[in-house]
């Protein structure tokens, strides 16, 4: 490598954001409370009610996006008996890359007695976007988790495509500290060519996937019930003791409605930032 | 490593339709694509299926195949444990989940019963849950000394004509058509056999939403013919 390339590299590598949130809580006298909160970086997280039997908590990334070479981690621990819900103040989006990944880490840890509800507001995949996440959750035998995560490939509302790109989405979920559902989404190379496939998403390009734990066919026909009033196409399944929840949609706006009826059906409400 | 003849007649008999693990009962959703109208002649059953095997289900079982196997080649119990869990714990739905688990039952009662050997027992004591059929058929094929190879290209053989078969019953489609699919299917097979061979563990993946979708459909369909 030539001085100049090792330089501009080295420039390159600098200028590259990264963010981290460890974040714990704690129950006390009934209510969910702070424990610990470590920020460094763009990454903040914020607590707009007061302590309440559910906590919501909010993330904002001050970066105000995620471009290739960046790095964010997210700790989120729910401890013993808490109540925890979290999300994000605004729709990720993951810039256009000119070579490296952009990485996402994200590990839950859910204690005895605890529920957590992972409830980020959409990732926004732009043309040219590489992205990299893991999502890692632990959960104490009888601990609850209810979690949706939704993707879009592309700025709909400017008719952006992702014509190329890269998606690796890494996906562990253990109970007890037994493997109970794991997937990896990988979609690399010409993704709108990919997505336009009848098995992929038929043209779509909006996916979403909810997880809850413990789930049983009782949700499951909750969704199914649903089914007809949806724009896109819902599928509902149980098994190992959770449900799993996939959507797929012709764009962003109807994924999200289709969420929200999910969501507003499994759950009985959403978090406050979704509607505002 | 065992002599050509003998590798094939074993692979032949285990991934024979005859073999007694049920596969003429599972069709991946592909049931639920039929009746959706996603699946409606041969051209579509043909590109559906180039999917599902290149960049979906077919793939990563692919890539738990040939770990598997070289775990039992490698005497790594600790990465055949790991292996198999992943392996059981990928499937996207219900259905999917038995498909894949109950033909892994299978095959090790019915191949610990008539073809024994050290590696399924070795398998058996390693890991205690349920065992997926990619992981069943390659740690059977290591064990008797069979390269990957063949043992996975005969595997994913048998794995798309059972899927090809099972269009051409719902369809449905003459027996020559179907031929004519399980033809066309050959380079895709063997791309995707090159594939695993190179992939490491930790790139395994896919996208098939719409088939995962089309599998949890197919729960609650009225009148069907396939446990999957």
């Amino acid at each position: 490598m030539t001085t100049v390339a090792a330089k501009s590299e080295t420039i390159f590598a600098a200028n590259r954001a990264f963010g981290s949130v460890a974040f714990a809580v704690k129950s006390a006298g009934g209510k969910t409370r702070r424990a610990a909160v470590h920020e460094a970086g763009s990454l903040r997280v914020r607590c707009p009610g007061a302590p309440a039997a559910e906590l919501e908590a909010v993330l904002i990334n001050t970066a105000g996006g995620i471009a290739g070479g960046d790095r964010f981690a997210l700790d989120i621990a729910a401890g013993r008996g808490t109540r925890l819900l979290v999300t994000t103040a605004a729709a990720e989006k993951i810039y256009r890359s000119l070579g490296p990944d952009s990485l996402i880490d994200v590990r839950l840890d859910v204690a005895a007695g605890a529920s957590l509800a992972w409830l980020p507001q959409e990732t926004i995949l732009f043309d040219r976007a590489r992205l990299a996440r893991t999502i890692e959750v632990d959960l104490a035998a009888d601990a609850r988790l209810f979690l949706a995560e939704a993707i879009v490939f592309g700025r709909t509302g400017m008719g952006e495509a992702v014509e190329e790109g890269a998606l690796a989405d890494r996906w562990r979920v253990r109970r007890d500290g037994r493997l109970i559902y794991a997937e990896t989404v990988r979609l690399e190379g010409e993704i709108a060519a990919r997505l336009a496939a009848p098995p992929v998403a038929n043209g779509g390009i909006a996916i979403a996937t909810v997880l809850i734990a413990p789930g049983d066919d009782a949700l499951v026909a909750n969704v199914r019930a649903l089914q007809d009033d949806l724009a896109g196409e819902v599928g509902a399944s149980a098994w190992n003791g959770i449900a799993v929840v996939r959507l797929c949609a012709a764009d962003g706006a109807a994924l999200r409605r289709d969420l929200v009826h999910v969501m507003t059906a499994l759950r009985g409400g959403l978090p406050r930032i979704w509607t505002n | 490593m065992r002599d050509e003849a003998s590798a094939l007649y074993r692979l032949m008999a285990w991934l024979s339709p005859a073999y007694p693990v049920g596969a003429f009962s599972y069709s991946s959703g592909i049931e639920w694509a039929v009746e959706s109208g996603d699946i409606g002649d041969a051209p579509t059953l043909g590109r559906w299926l180039a999917v599902i095997l290149a960049q979906g289900g077919g793939l990563c079982d692919a890539v738990f195949f040939v770990h598997a196997h070289r775990a039992i080649d490698a005497n790594a119990d600790g990465a055949l444990r790991e292996l198999a869990e992943l392996a059981a714990a990928f499937a996207p739905s219900k259905e999917r989940h038995l498909e894949t688990t109950a033909q892994g039952r299978a095959f090790i009662e019915a191949t610990r019963a008539a073809w024994p050997c050290a590696a399924l027992d070795r398998l058996a004591a390693t890991w205690d849950g349920p065992i997926a059929y990619p992981v069943a058929v390659a740690v059977a094929a290591a064990g008797h000394g069979i390269a990957v190879e063949p043992a996975l290209g005969a595997y994913l053989h048998a794995v798309t004509a059972n899927l090809i078969s099972a269009g051409v019953r719902l369809i449905p489609l003459g027996q020559t058509d179907g031929q004519r699919l399980l033809a066309a299917s050959e380079p895709i097979v063997a791309t995707t056999a090159a594939r695993a061979l190179t992939t490491p563990l930790d790139r395994i993946g896919g996208a098939a939403f719409r088939a995962d979708i089309a599998s949890m459909r197919h729960e609650t369909q009225y009148t069907r013919l396939f446990r999957s």
